[in-house]
């Protein structure tokens, strides 16, 4: 909070003088040649601010990525403009903020479903030719996540970072045998309710598996990962309310979110748990079991895709150095950073193999979380995915809670997804 | 009786109209407007009014720029006689694009303008299709991209998105809407009437000189005064399916199968809702009952009394009649609100439990559909002003009292 009102003040002045310095287009000007080279330590009075919209980050490394990117610049400073941390309600704030055509945000972060919905709208400008001029191929980045920001034929996208739902198991009750058919990926979700049959009430747990069935997103999430991508929608809604109705789950699986199924897994209440990444680092900072507990496994018909993507405000004064901010952060610096400072998954496939953050990172060592990284599935990908995932969501949540049967959300599965 | 305002009087009223016909005139005539048109924000060629043809050059001249760019690196493979017819059609667009660079706003074009387009892009599509036919065996960067693109160009012409009643038509055929209305009613008359009887108790407690009566009214109203999203969470906490108290103390009585049925079932979440609305909204009943109550004559109880009317009769036959106005009244403010119960289901249920507030809101913010989302807003300002109107001439309510 300190740190924040000289920001704002300093905003206004650079604003105030920017204006004052008349409109110069920042696409080819080069950086003044009066100006001093040594800025970093004086007051950055000619600076330019780019602003980044982005959720706030329980880790430092947010932070630190921008840090070193204001360190690294003479011309650029980069401002986080702090969003709420309910998704749904920071894309409604983007969209009022972007539809307006306002330039309040330079580079925003986006969740991997709402790209297409973004570009389609005209809301953020495409970024192909800023890669070529960079030397950037679509292949350095993580496949998934580029593919998401790809919109009739063009490129709009860098990862922040990727995400993929993977299974947390409790190594210290499953015997190693399971232990390895997990790891191994090899398994079906009969099997995993076998397993939390057996294992359930071992070393104080309550609960065999907890996932996310709320009527939200992350519904589609796990459907997606019960359906195998949507092949098997019959069978893998049947398991999924055979999974809820059984003695395995907590009774109010279907009000379950991330929050509860971190918090019941990380309390040592449940021996399986679906969730993010970022559940690994919960456990570490907040959890009463440990670390060398938990073990990680590939979800029986892989794990979906989800995460956070960098784009660029099509409105924005400051399109150079939005991408100058974008390429920092995507690229190899701010990668090892978010991934060491902050457990991410680097989205910079280069990353992946650097010594400093396979070191820095567990779970990027670990066999089970390797296998889930080849494995992983999209979610439906369409221009008007807020409306496919609404439907989807109506349709398997009145399915799971008992008011719909099979066959008519079979049907109503299938239409959503047509679109 | 009414009397005519002298010219002097109605410019003293005149910013009050001013006000009212920019503040609410302007928001409603525009709501009505949206509802004839497709208007969509997530699709550029939906995203605003367009009740004429007119043509987008920035998309035009970005998709332009992209086949060039893309050119560059089909040129890479193929021989020297299709380097050069790339260089040749690259050359064309760039020449054709040139006048589109940096305009932002949408054109409309004369006929032959738009023609001259469309040919254009029929041209380009052509020739590149051509060159790709010719070589078969080279492995081209983009040929999928092409044809995206140019199908992307062409929607750089706008059509005009008036749709006339097609939204409306759409109403009568959703079935989410419909169900929607369902639960708005049903919501609205199971609240609304429970709140009656027990505002109505309230009132005729709080309405004694009992000593320390002041100090019930105030503490009775303390629900009322808790932001309806604070004391959503409260009830969220209160209905969980683990530790919830309600939900707990309601399983143990056997009202229902188990904890979690509160807010994971439709007819749990209805309940939970109720009850919730019921909890916040009795006290405002009661204050509006309340004073109503003490309108009434003294001296018609002491007379019933003397009469030998016991207290039921005396209920019934002379504080029930007397308060009609002041209950018409309170129960008409308290049925608009209910209809339009947004904070309360999107909080609580997460927005599973659908009112129409909250399926114009998914439709509007959620997926963009500004038109139709309206429609479903006009639709629910119909049902409101079909109430009002039915409390007004039907039932004689006074909302505002005239001096006629």
């Amino acid at each position: 909070m300190k740190k924040r009102i000289p920001a704002f003040i300093l905003a206004g002045f650079m604003a105030l003088s920017l204006a004052a310095c008349g409109t110069t287009p920042a696409s080819t000007a080069p950086p003044p040649a009066s100006q001093p080279a040594a800025l970093s330590a004086a007051p950055s009075g000619e600076k330019v601010v780019i602003k980044f919209a982005a959720q706030g980050d329980s880790t430092p490394a947010t932070q630190a990525v921008l840090d070193a990117f204001n360190a690294s610049q003479d011309q650029y400073t980069a401002e986080w403009m702090d969003m709420t941390n309910d998704s749904g309600a920071m894309r409604e704030q983007l969209i009022t903020s972007l539809k307006a055509g306002s330039a309040d945000y330079d580079v925003v972060s986006l969740d991997v479903v709402w790209a297409g919905e973004f570009a389609a709208a005209g809301y953020i400008d495409p970024i192909d030719t800023y890669m070529k001029d960079a030397g950037l191929s679509v292949s350095q980045f993580n496949a998934g996540s580029m593919a998401s920001g790809k919109y009739s034929a063009k490129q709009y996208v860098l990862p922040f970072f990727p995400d993929l739902g993977i299974l947390y198991f409790r190594k210290d009750i499953v015997s190693a045998e399971d232990a390895a058919k997990l790891e191994s990926g090899d398994y079906t979700y009969a099997d995993l309710q076998a397993m939390a049959e057996q294992y359930k009430g071992q070393e104080g747990t309550t609960d065999g598996f907890v996932y996310q069935s709320s009527q939200y997103e992350g519904l589609v999430c796990n459907a997606n990962e019960f359906t195998g991508n949507w092949q098997d929608i019959k069978g893998g809604l049947e398991e999924m309310k055979a999974m809820t109705d059984s003695a395995n789950t907590p009774a109010d699986i279907l009000n379950y979110t991330e929050g509860e199924t971190a918090n019941s897994f990380i309390k040592g209440q449940s021996v399986f748990s679906r969730n993010w990444p970022y559940q690994w680092g919960s456990v570490k900072a907040e959890g009463t079991i440990t670390q060398e507990q938990v073990g990680i496994a590939p979800l029986p018909n892989g794990g979906s895709v989800g995460g956070w993507l960098l784009a660029m405000n099509k409105n924005s004064a400051n399109k150079e150095g939005a991408w100058e901010l974008m390429k920092f952060i995507a690229t190899e610096e701010g990668q090892k950073i978010m991934s060491t400072q902050g457990g991410y998954l680097p989205g910079f496939n280069a990353t992946l193999e650097d010594a400093d953050v396979v070191a820095g990172n567990e779970m990027l060592g670990m066999p089970g979380f390797q296998n889930a990284m080849t494995t992983t599935i999209a979610r439906p990908v369409s221009a008007e995915y807020s409306k496919v995932s609404d439907a989807l969501q109506q349709a398997i949540y009145k399915y799971l809670s008992g008011s719909a049967d099979i066959d008519t959300t079979v049907t109503a599965v299938e239409d959503a997804l047509k679109g | 009786m009414v009397k005519r305002m002298t010219f002097k009087q109605f410019l003293f009223i005149l910013p009050l109209l001013v006000i009212i016909a920019v503040f609410s005139i302007y928001p409603i005539v525009s709501s009505f407007v949206y509802t004839v048109f497709d208007y969509r924000i997530y699709d550029q060629q939906y995203s605003s009014l367009y009740v004429s043809s007119s043509f987008n050059p920035a998309r035009f001249y970005e998709n332009c720029d992209y086949i060039v760019y893309y050119l560059q690196d089909e040129a890479t493979v193929v021989d020297e006689a299709g380097k050069a017819e790339i260089q040749a059609i690259s050359n064309e667009i760039s020449a054709f694009m040139a006048p589109y660079q940096n305009q932002t706003q949408n054109q409309t074009l004369s006929g032959p303008e738009a023609e001259k387009i469309e040919s254009f892009i029929a041209t380009i599509g052509q020739r590149l299709n051509t060159v790709y036919n010719q070589y078969p065996n080279a492995e081209f960067y983009h040929q999928e991209d092409m044809p995206i693109l140019l199908e992307d160009m062409q929607k750089s012409f706008i059509q005009p998105n008036f749709s006339g009643i097609s939204n409306y038509q759409r109403l009568f055929k959703d079935a989410r809407f419909w169900g929607a209305l369902g639960i708005t009613a049903l919501f609205m008359v199971v609240s609304v009437s429970l709140e009656f009887v027990l505002g109505m108790a309230l009132a005729l407690i709080m309405n004694k000189a009992i000593k320390g009566i002041g100090l019930v009214r105030t503490t009775a109203l303390i629900p009322w005064a808790i932001p309806t999203a604070v004391s959503a969470l409260i009830w969220m906490y209160m209905y969980d399916g683990q530790s919830g108290v309600v939900s707990n103390i309601f399983a143990a009585v056997q009202l229902i199968p188990a904890p979690e049925t509160m807010l994971s079932t439709f007819w749990g979440m209805v309940g939970s809702s109720i009850i919730s609305d019921v909890w916040k909204t009795t006290p405002y009943m009661a204050l509006l009952l309340l004073a109503g109550l003490q309108t009434i004559d003294r001296g018609l109880y002491e007379s019933a009394a003397i009469d030998g009317s016991g207290t039921v009769n005396t209920f019934f036959r002379i504080t029930l009649p007397l308060m009609k106005p002041s209950i018409l009244v309170a129960l008409l403010f308290r049925m608009l609100d209910a209809f339009r119960v947004y904070d309360l289901l999107y909080i609580l249920t997460r927005g599973s439990l659908e009112s129409l507030s909250v399926y114009a809101y998914k439709l509007m913010i959620g997926q963009g559909y500004y038109g139709y989302g309206s429609a479903v807003v006009v639709a629910m300002f119909a049902c409101v002003a079909i109430i009002a109107f039915v409390f007004v001439k039907v039932l004689g309510a006074e909302v505002v009292g005239n001096d006629e």
